[in-house]
């Protein structure tokens, strides 16, 4: 189905792509920003720096005190925060209109004069902090590290997502304030930066103000390294076996897929769909409904861009269930699946399911901003928001099963299993 | 494009610009009826917003549970659109998704709320399910008992994830034990095993009946005839109402001022669960400040809490506080987590904090929790889900959206000394506190803290 959002694009003579998508459905404007550096770009010895660096643009710049941003913006009605993933680092704010002015200011000044204000001070604080966040969010739960752990199973060492994105600790230990110099210098930059702004404004207010303040910022960031070379899909089963204290055996049956943005992976995507993501899936029906040796089956497909992508099914195994009789029939499904392709019904399935989702995350201002700024900095396409659907809808039934035959095979999966202590099921 | 003339060197310093007055922002008018079998219509219509989101939101509290079958309400939400009477559970899930149809359900203390989000040209396909799943459910047995099987597997994860521990104890040490809400809204491993087809139906034709019931639909409704696809689906939806029993404000244990240490070894992060009572929406002097309150104390990373525990201490990725209504009463909760080795020193940093605060707020940071509030609302309220989502909220109090926006107007007139006011009179010091963490490294040091009996249990 055709989208018409708005888009208009400008690029300033210093590099900066701003992009403006007039709407003017509530007085707000949502300011974006998405700079080219993501934890796929750290060198061995300083994982989770890039997010470590995103918590310090949060202390200050040249002209605005520690927590000014958060704090100054909040209380002129701003919803703001930032995050940091393998291939990008993102900065947002939706303010009302008559905020916009001061949320580019205090944007300009820490894209352009963090340095100012690093000091080791604010270096040790938010590294206690992202500590904190670490153990909140992966060490002190249950499962918490799969993610990391299938990250190091799926991709060779030295690759650029075999690490993730939070990093070690003796790493962040290691982090200084050089550091946080030099990354900021090869990294940071209006060159190595889009800028969207979707909301309550015209293009040419739009474009006048991102020049106003982020005109006067040099092109500072260091050009950026081609693509790593494409990784085939594995051809060796992998595993990562942990024992733990959980409260139920669980499969992260993951698998390398094609780089974002080609029909490939939006073939891949349609079959990690259909085999496991949709409630009508093919592991759903078998295991959960029919075997009922799972409570819960899911499929996740992660788009990046630096010669891969990843795909990964979870399962949560019933109790008295062996994990090893589960993990035999998801292969099987996967066999059978790259056989027979998908039916007509499964293929109209996630393709609604698709579409209705896409929708939804294109109805707030926030999140539209955020997918705009995501397809022209790592695709280049500022128009991507408005062509995605049509361009899955010419995805065949048989490119969906070729995909799968190439990509989803057993022998090319990296199980990570966490599996309860004293079990007698296995 | 050329650049700005008033800009002479790259380095020079723009003058941090003014932040104008909002522009003017009314929530979504809602347009009301009700159809015959006493089933209230409330439609938002906003255009641009795709995808039409549809609550259906059904008054049932949850102590119209059977004791011994509690979790029942959460087990027939789950179970509505598994197997009805034209459809096998498996049929039913594809015709769903065949249109792209998200349809969900949950309980909390008030009612039941069905989710359902479409693309617009599917609304009457996706009306007819939803009718299907909350009219004529079938409860087959397999599905029943693939659920209840679910809900035991979740109750050992819950167990075991921090910060939903914390929070189950805290409700049990809260609450008196004879309350419902002393329990697990979802239900307990004894009560929901024996959760059988019959009783669900049972239940489902006690509770789940048009009359005082909501349909709320929010999104680009232009070029449809809201009232009349309502109608198509749900109009001729019968039963008998169960008998309204007036809500009752579930009371406090008598023993609640005091520490529950969960001991859960080799915790890397120590959980705090912290809480006192609170208001309803329906509380005098209205709800503005109790909102405004939430903000200041701990909304933000530079909120009173945060602005201590996270950005001088860094022991903490995050505490959050906020007063949190019920249909009746409601308590004022702080919960996050701290490195473990903090725990004690944080512990006091935290309640003294909280405590210190009854000494009142500063003008500025009263405005800047007033703005927040008042001047994020536009966004907040701008999708269709957020939408439909307030106005169901709203209509299991008996409240409509009209409440939105009167305590909009009225958070303009709040200041420090009511901010202080709203603050003083739920808030006295008596905390009941649960801790899980490594109680063998610092549960003494939690009892030096003196802040009331510490019990430890195992987690």
């Amino acid at each position: 189905m055709p989208l018409d959002y708005k888009i208009a694009e400008r690029t300033l003579t210093n590099g900066l792509r701003v992009i403006v998508s007039e709407d003017h459905s509530v007085p707000n404007v949502t300011v974006n920003l998405w700079v080219n550096v993501g934890s796929r770009h750290e060198v061995e010895g300083r994982t989770g720096f890039a997010h470590l660096f995103e918590h310090l643009m949060f202390q200050g710049s040249r002209n605005v005190a520690s927590g000014e941003h958060f704090s100054a913006l909040m209380a002129a009605g701003g919803r703001l925060n930032a995050t940091t993933w393998f291939d990008r680092t993102n900065y947002f704010e939706t303010v009302p209109r008559g905020a916009m002015d001061l949320a580019l200011w205090m944007e300009a000044d820490r894209h352009g004069h963090l340095l100012d204000a690093v000091n080791q001070e604010n270096l040790d604080n938010q590294r206690d902090v992202v500590k904190e966040e670490k153990r909140q969010r992966y060490d002190n739960m249950p499962y918490g590290n799969a993610l990391i752990d299938i990250y190091a199973a799926i991709f060779p060492k030295g690759h650029p997502y075999h690490h993730a994105t939070i990093g070690s600790m003796a790493d962040l230990d290691a982090a200084s304030v050089q550091d946080v110099h030099d990354f900021f210098r090869s990294h940071y930059g209006p060159d190595n930066t889009v800028l969207t702004l979707v909301g309550d404004l015209t293009p040419d207010e739009g474009f006048a103000s991102a020049e106003r303040y982020f005109g006067p910022l040099p092109a500072t960031a260091a050009a950026r390294r081609d693509p790593v070379e494409p990784l085939p899909a594995l051809s060796d089963a992998a595993r990562d076996e942990h024992i733990e204290d959980v409260p139920s055996d669980h499969l992260y049956i993951s698998f390398r897929l094609p780089v974002d943005d080609t029909p490939e992976f939006f073939a891949s995507s349609l079959a990690m769909d259909i085999v496991g993501g949709l409630a009508t899936s093919r592991l759903c029906r078998r295991l959960v409904r029919h075997e009922q040796s799972a409570t819960s089956a899911s499929a996740h497909a992660m788009g990046f861009v630096d010669g891969v992508s990843l795909g990964f099914i979870m399962i949560d195994v019933a109790e008295g269930v062996s994990a090893d009789a589960v993990e035999a029939a998801v292969c099987e499904e996967l066999v059978r699946f790259a056989e027979q392709g998908p039916t007509d019904i499964e293929m109209e399935s996630a393709m609604a399911q698709t579409e209705r989702s896409w929708l939804s995350s294109l109805a707030s201002q926030e999140e539209r901003a955020d997918h705009i700024c995501h397809f022209a900095t790592l695709q280049g396409d500022s128009g991507y928001i408005n062509t995605y659907l049509d361009r899955l809808a010419e995805v065949t039934p048989a490119q969906v099963q070729q995909a799968a035959a190439r990509w989803l095979m057993p022998q090319s999966r990296a199980v990570v299993a966490y599996l309860k202590q004293d079990g007698d099921t296995k | 494009m050329t650049g700005y003339d008033s800009v002479t060197q790259p380095e020079s310093v723009l003058e941090r610009p003014q932040v104008s007055p909002p522009e003017p922002w009314a929530f979504p008018d809602a347009q009301r009826s009700q159809l015959a079998n006493g089933l209230g219509v409330v439609s938002y219509d906003i255009p641009g917003q795709y995808v039409i989101s549809v609550c259906l939101a059904v008054p049932m509290p949850l102590d119209r549970e059977p004791r011994d079958r509690e979790g029942i309400a959460t087990i027939m939400a789950r179970t509505l659109d598994e197997g009805t009477a034209r459809h096998t559970a498996e049929e039913f899930a594809e015709l769903l998704e065949r249109k792209g149809i998200a349809l969900g359900a949950g309980v909390s203390d008030a009612g039941l709320v069905v989710t359902l989000d479409v693309s617009k040209r599917h609304l009457g396909e996706a009306l007819d399910l939803l009718s299907q799943a909350v009219r004529e459910p079938a409860f087959p047995a397999n599905e029943v008992s693939r659920h209840i099987k679910t809900r035991l597997a979740e109750i050992d994860q819950e167990r075991a994830v921090p910060g939903q521990r914390a929070a189950i104890e805290f409700s049990a040490t809260y609450f008196d034990p004879g309350e419902r809400a002393s329990r697990p809204t979802a239900g307990a491993k004894a009560t929901v095993s024996v959760i059988t087809p019959q009783d669900l139906v049972d239940f489902h034709a006690a509770n789940v009946v048009p009359a005082g019931a909501t349909v709320v639909i929010a999104g680009d409704l232009s070029d449809l005839d809201v009232v009349s696809e309502i109608e198509q689906a749900l109009g001729s939806w019968n039963g008998v109402a169960a008998e309204v029993v007036e809500a009752h404000e579930a009371a406090r244990a008598l023993d609640a001022t005091r520490v529950v240490f969960l001991d859960r070894p080799g915790s890397v992060q120590t959980e705090f669960y912290v809480g006192c009572p609170g208001p309803d929406h329906s509380v005098h002097g209205g709800w503005a400040p109790y909102q405004v309150l939430g903000f200041v104390v701990g909304g933000s990373p530079n909120a009173r809490v945060d602005a201590v525990l996270r950005e001088d201490k860094g022991y903490t990725y995050g505490i959050r506080s906020g007063f949190r209504p019920r249909r009746r009463g409601g308590m004022f909760l702080t919960s996050g987590s701290v490195r473990a080795d903090s725990t004690v020193e944080a512990l006091g940093l935290l309640l003294d904090i909280l405590d210190k605060a009854r000494e009142g707020f500063t003008q500025e940071e009263t405005m800047a929790g007033v703005d927040f509030i008042g001047r994020t609302a536009p966004g907040r309220f701008a999708t269709a889900d957020a939408v439909a989502e307030e106005a169901a909220a709203l209509s299991l109090e008996g409240l409509t959206t009209e409440f939105t926006t009167a305590n909009l107007q009225a958070l303009l007139d709040v200041d420090a000394d009511a901010l202080a006011a709203a603050y003083d009179r739920y808030v006295n010091g008596e905390w009941t506190v649960v801790v899980v963490g490594d109680a063998g490294l610092y549960a003494e040091g939690v009892r030096a803290l003196n802040r009331g009996e510490v019990t430890v249990l195992p987690a």
